[in-house]
């Protein structure tokens, strides 16, 4: 059967001890490569990759202001929080508040402490921001994107990142459930979006990434919000709709285990079974997936991937241009490597796939007027093809 | 007639760049985007990496945001002011290079910024300095209009039926799920901070914060058979002109006095920190001491509570 590749690992768990130490190395094994003495890491993923530390999931305000900073040399990782932290490996220093000048004293002292003088030496940051620039900590360093280092060891998932992001999977999927029973005629997306909150927080999932979207979607493009790229407009992530028999509703969301994210995407409709117009989307996007998966391996590019789904497509692109047929997973909810993105085709024809990367399938169906279909599906590059990381792999109502 | 609340809050950070010379402001900031342009994005938790998420211009007074679609655009801006989303760093410096006004900029101001942003800064914008602007965000975000006050309240209001549905469900195994759905049916499914429901035999400790429509609102307290335990002294202190002594000699224990607006802002005062900051009539903040948590407005009296518990509930 299609996509029957359930998995048979029920509740996948991992070592985190062992992630930590192989994250660390791997981070420190990039910093060498590059010739990046240090890191001073304040995007949270980041700072999660280098110390284990996994921020709240709350607004982005919040732990910019309550920033945690992790500061990893050759021999030394020490992190920073306002948070109780117990059970890691590195080093811990009191809170910082990199965002006020009162505390660049300290936040200097910190990177010091660490690093020695700054000066001449190559550091990897995320960012500096106006303290950090009025303060001159950084001056006379030369500064390298952390994208550019830390982007590079993120990408290949050791096993157990590959557990904490199959975990986080399987939970969301479960959660999604008592929404879409919910998602009924009369019922607003605050509503839906409260049942799966609730539904995760009921079961430990404390780590939600993102407001949830679901989002009705109008039958025609001229009956939806303009877009530049003059495709369908998905996410919008505004209002507070109420349902309607058939609505096609395009579901969206992610939550977080020890920090790594899930992806889930599927189309519902509302109050009514799907129309065969309906499932002539949804077959053609199945149709599409699997030509996807047929094509995952390692060895094969990017551009080997997307050639089969526009071949699986009849020679048309089955994605929203704004963004990709694919995207990577993991600390973050779309991370390299990304398929089919204005990166070029140049770029995805020399991006080769290995073993422990991680896509998620995004084919988007679009017959204006008419219907569509979206829906996600997290694929891992497995040493002789791919697996993937779910345990639903249903499409309700579109395979009931 | 007032001008609607996103022309006043871009009209502050126009004349704040004029105040300081400042062509262009680029802001990667998402509650600083939504300040200046009043286009508000999808939210997600965490931090972000820093992108060119909205351009303002002195020159055309225009507000630039980055986005593929027109989806709650703001009064102040037309689809023209959009900018598309792009993966490729030469896509994006085209995007910033092609908005009138950035490329002529002498003196451009940043609220963050990435090592390989700056770089590139000096091909788009060749005869521009780049300074810091968080700053400049942090002052004009720093007084509240009234409008925004009562948007703050109505946020309280809304994390308050969060409260009351816990309270309202003793034994419940999952309170916070709870609170989520109450405070989703009351409005919002954002989060500002991290929820909080803690029982110690009667007394049952709660805080919930989160943002509606952008704003934040906010409440914490100890709660014994429903009813919340008194408020802090420390409360009371938070008047115009009061400063980091007086708020210190108000507490005993742990306490945070910090800016609430579109999320955390300025200022921040709390032990070790803030010792120069004064408070201002129509600052609004959280202010927190031990579990206990109050939203207030400065006035020119007495604080005005914004988390008062709604008679309606």
């Amino acid at each position: 059967m299609l996509l029957a590749m359930t998995s048979d690992v029920v509740s996948p768990s991992c070592d985190l001890k062992r992630m930590r130490k192989q994250r660390l190395a791997r981070l420190r094994a990039e910093m060498a490569n590059q010739n990046v003495d240090a890191a001073v890491l304040l995007h949270g993923p980041n700072v999660t990759y280098a110390t284990g530390f996994v921020p709240d999931a709350v607004d982005a305000s919040h732990v910019t202001y309550q920033r945690a900073v992790a500061i990893v040399t050759c021999d030394r990782v020490r992190l920073h929080t306002h948070n109780q932290t117990a059970d890691l490996e590195c080093e811990t220093g009191s809170a910082l508040w990199p965002e006020l000048d009162d505390d660049m004293q300290a936040m200097r002292a910190a990177v010091q402490e660490l690093a020695g003088d700054l000066a001449g030496q190559r550091i990897t940051i995320d960012s500096v921001n106006g303290a950090m620039a009025r303060s001159g900590l950084f001056d006379g360093a030369r500064l390298v994107d952390s994208n550019r280092v830390l982007g590079a060891a993120r990408l290949v998932k050791t096993d157990d990142e590959i557990a904490c992001i199959e975990r986080s999977q399987i939970l969301t999927e479960w959660a999604m459930e008592p929404a879409r029973e919910a998602c009924t005629i009369g019922a607003t997306r605050r509503d839906v979006a409260g049942v799966f909150l609730a539904a995760l927080r009921g079961s430990g999932g404390d780590h939600n990434e993102i407001d949830p979207i679901f989002q009705p979607m109008p039958r025609a493009q001229s009956d939806g919000p303009y877009t530049s790229s003059g495709a369908i407009a998905f996410p919008t992530g505004v209002g507070n709709p109420t349902y309607e028999k058939g609505d096609l509703v395009w579901v969206d969301s992610g939550h977080g285990y020890q920090g790594y994210a899930s992806d889930y995407g599927r189309t519902w409709i509302v109050g009514r079974e799907p129309s065969a117009a309906e499932r002539s989307c949804f077959d053609r996007w199945l149709t599409i997936t699997q030509a996807c998966y047929d094509a995952i391996k390692p060895g094969v590019t990017l551009g080997d991937v997307a050639r089969q789904a526009i071949a699986a497509n009849g020679g048309t692109r089955p994605w929203l241009p704004h963004f990709y047929l694919a995207h990577g997973v993991g600390l973050e909810s779309a991370e390299m490597p990304m398929i089919g993105t204005d990166l070029g085709d140049e770029f995805d024809d020399n991006f080769v796939l290995t073993p422990g990367m991680i896509l998620v399938l995004e084919p988007v169906i679009w017959d204006d007027g008419i219907a569509g279909y979206r829906a996600e599906e997290i694929v891992l590059v497995t040493d002789d093809g791919n697996r993937t990381l779910s345990s639903f792999p249903g499409y309700a109502p579109f395979d009931s | 007639m007032t001008e609607p609340l996103s022309f006043r809050r871009r009209d502050r950070v126009l004349e704040a760049m004029a105040a300081r010379g400042l062509d262009t402001l680029v802001l990667g900031r998402a509650d600083n985007t939504f300040y200046a342009s009043g286009m508000r994005g999808l939210w997600t938790a965490g931090t972000r990496p820093f992108g060119a998420g909205c351009v303002v211009i002195a020159e055309t007074g225009r507000t630039h945001v980055l986005s593929t679609s027109d989806a709650g655009l703001p009064e102040t801006m037309t689809k023209e002011d959009l900018y598309s989303l792009t993966w490729n760093p030469q896509v994006m410096a085209g995007h910033l290079a092609a908005i009138e006004g950035f490329a002529e900029s002498t003196l451009i101001g940043v609220d963050e910024v990435s090592p390989s942003f700056e770089r590139a800064m000096a091909r788009i914008a060749p005869r521009a300095d780049i300074v810091p602007a968080d700053d400049l965000m942090a002052e004009v975000r720093r007084i509240k209009f009234d409008e925004e006050i009562e948007r703050v309240e109505a946020a309280c209001a809304v994390a308050w039926s969060g409260v009351e549905a816990v309270l309202q469900t003793p034994g419940n195994p999952n309170p916070i799920g709870t609170a989520i759905v109450a405070m989703a049916k009351a409005g919002t499914t954002v989060p500002a901070s991290a929820p909080t429901v803690l029982r110690r035999g009667d007394e049952t400790i709660i805080d919930l914060g989160v943002l509606l429509d952008g704003y934040e609102g906010g409440v914490g307290g100890t709660f014994v058979y429903g009813q919340r335990q008194a408020t802090a002294p420390i409360v009371d202190a938070c008047r115009s002109g009061a400063n980091h002594a007086d708020l210190a000699n108000a507490a005993a224990g742990p306490w945070l006095v910090r800016g609430l607006g579109m999320g955390f802002e300025n200022p921040v005062l709390d032990p070790g920190h803030g010792h120069r900051e004064v408070l201002e009539s129509g600052m609004v903040l959280s202010v927190s001491h031990r579990d206990h948590r109050d939203v207030i407005a400065v006035t020119d009296g007495p604080p005005r509570i914004l988390s008062t518990r709604p008679a309606s509930l």
